[in-house]
């Protein structure tokens, strides 16, 4: 027993180390083979256009259950209309840019995973290492920049889609004043709170590409191995963004 | 006089508790047809991996026109697969590219050609395996011998000096084996260069062979022109060879 716990440790340890020597060779190939605007541009416009309509949907109940929560903490207190302070802040510091990437990772992390994965099974990487292009390069470098650049656009719209749903249900469900709830929201979103959530989007943007291109490229081949890599990359993001949302928010407004 | 173009010397590789390669020592001739034959899972397609540095053996030396791949960098192992093409099984052909731009792919990452230069060293490759005019088509609707070809066509397209076949026959009908065998055989007079083949196919081996390999349980048990492997008096040689070839079988010979 301790021997199999000390041979799953030593594995997690090395799944580790080859994350981070997978980081670091992914920054050196794409040094190494430049920036590639065209296909950066179609990486970024395909994962914009595959989330944007479940983040938008995800946006408007979100925003819609904010304002319902936030009503009805701030109606005990006798505070109902201050909904709009509470919205602005949960939904943009914490809420929008956590849904925009876990609506990243659910669509183009995973089909990126399977993608490589089902491109290795069919020994496609073999034949790009073969004609002595990088895989890493060519695979993982433009969507990750691509969705660098998308996961921001993605995080505001959906910042702009649930104010807008949470307005909606505060203003002609829950009775608060138009007026009230746009002053709050306003005064409360600073210029800071919107780079911060831009600043965590492109990092979870990073997380999602390079976890999702990490498993895809050293997956098992078979369908068996398209699946495990798969999940084990949906999951490993969600960790990380999580865990690293809580950095970044220990950073920004933790003092 | 002898000028090897590869030379594996005391090749080790186990995975786990199967050591497959046993101290492989072999010189493959620049400019022959070199077949390394054996019954399946033997070896063999390690020994392929070994060869263009997409896997490291546990022991011993192999060097491409003097270059060593064991422990090379990576910038190292690409320069080296530049100089080298390779015939998948399955073709490996890029599911999402036409026929052309996969054929065209090597072109666009490794040179400078215009697109219609491009196009004209495609369709002459098409030309040469036997397949003019099929640029638009998707891999998805090619026949397996079709993908063979254009993953020859692919593999010729940037004239390296070594061409490696991975199982050129397997998979296919016999007038098509017996088709890949005659493009092989055309192949090799009409480009001079160096081919390795990886085979179980013992009838297609004997045709295009100017050397023979046999390889049964991690080691090469004979080698040599392949009337020298004909008259081999290892049990096993003889056992695999007489199902195809009309020698007679041993009686009393090893399982």
């Amino acid at each position: 027993m301790i021997a199999a716990a000390l041979a799953g440790v030593t594995r997690a340890v090395g799944s580790v180390g080859a994350f981070g020597y997978f980081v670091v060779d992914c920054m050196r190939s794409a040094w190494r083979y430049g920036i590639r605007v065209d296909r950066i541009s179609e990486e970024a416009f395909k994962v914009g256009i595959r989330a944007f309509f479940v983040l938008a949907v995800m946006a408007v109940f979100v925003g819609s259950n904010l304002a319902l929560q936030g009503h009805a903490t701030f109606r005990t207190l006798g505070a109902g209309n201050m909904v709009g302070m509470f919205v602005a802040l949960a939904g943009v510091r914490e809420v929008c840019p956590l849904l925009a990437a876990t609506m990243v990772a659910a669509k183009a992390g995973t089909e990126l995973t399977a993608q490589l994965a089902v491109m290795r099974t069919k020994e496609q990487i073999d034949a790009l290492e073969v004609m002595a292009i990088d895989p890493r390069a060519e695979l993982v470098g433009p969507p990750l920049v691509g969705i660098m650049i998308t996961l921001p656009a993605l995080t505001m719209i959906g910042i702009g889609l649930s104010i807008l749903s949470a307005w909606l249900v505060a203003v002609y469900q829950l009775g608060v004043d138009s007026g009230e709830f746009l002053d709050l929201c306003l005064r409360y979103i600073k210029t800071a709170d919107l780079l911060g959530s831009l600043g965590k989007a492109v990092v979870f943007g990073a997380i999602i590409a390079v976890v999702s291109g990490f498993f895809g490229l050293r997956s098992e081949r078979g369908p068996r191995g398209v699946g495990r890599a798969t999940n084990r990359a949906v999951v490993t993001m969600c960790i990380l963004c999580i865990s690293s949302n809580f950095l970044l928010t220990s950073l920004l407004y933790g003092r | 006089m002898t000028d090897p173009i590869i030379r594996f010397r005391g090749i080790h590789k186990s995975f786990g508790d199967k050591h497959v390669l046993r101290g492989i020592d072999v010189d493959l001739e620049r400019g022959d047809t070199s077949v390394i034959l054996g019954p399946s899972g033997t070896g063999k397609s390690v020994l392929f991996r070994l060869m263009v540095g997409l896997m490291e053996p546990d022991e011993g030396s192999i060097l491409i026109d003097g270059v060593e791949m064991v422990g090379a960098s990576e910038a190292k192992k690409f320069h080296v697969r530049k100089r080298i093409g390779m015939m998948f099984q399955d073709g490996a052909l890029f599911d999402s590219m036409s026929v052309g731009d996969n054929i065209a792919f090597p072109l666009r990452r490794h040179t400078k050609l215009r697109d219609a230069e491009i196009a004209e060293q495609v369709a002459l490759r098409l030309g040469q395996v036997g397949l003019p005019g099929i640029e638009a088509l998707m891999p998805a609707s090619l026949s397996g011998g079709m993908r063979k070809r254009v993953s020859l066509a692919r593999a010729i397209v940037m004239e390296p000096e070594i061409i490696l076949f991975d199982e050129p026959n397997s998979g296919l009908d016999p007038v098509t084996s017996d088709d890949i065998d005659s493009l092989i055989e055309r192949m090799k007079d009409e480009l001079g260069i160096t081919f390795v083949i990886i085979s179980h196919d013992i009838v297609g081996a004997f045709r295009v062979a100017d050397w023979i390999g046999m390889l049964y349980n991690g080691g090469l048990i004979a080698s040599g022109t392949p009337e020298e492997v004909k008259r081999s008096p290892e049990p096993i040689v003889r056992r695999f060879l007489s199902r195809n070839l009309d020698l007679p079988p041993l009686t009393r010979e090893a399982p």
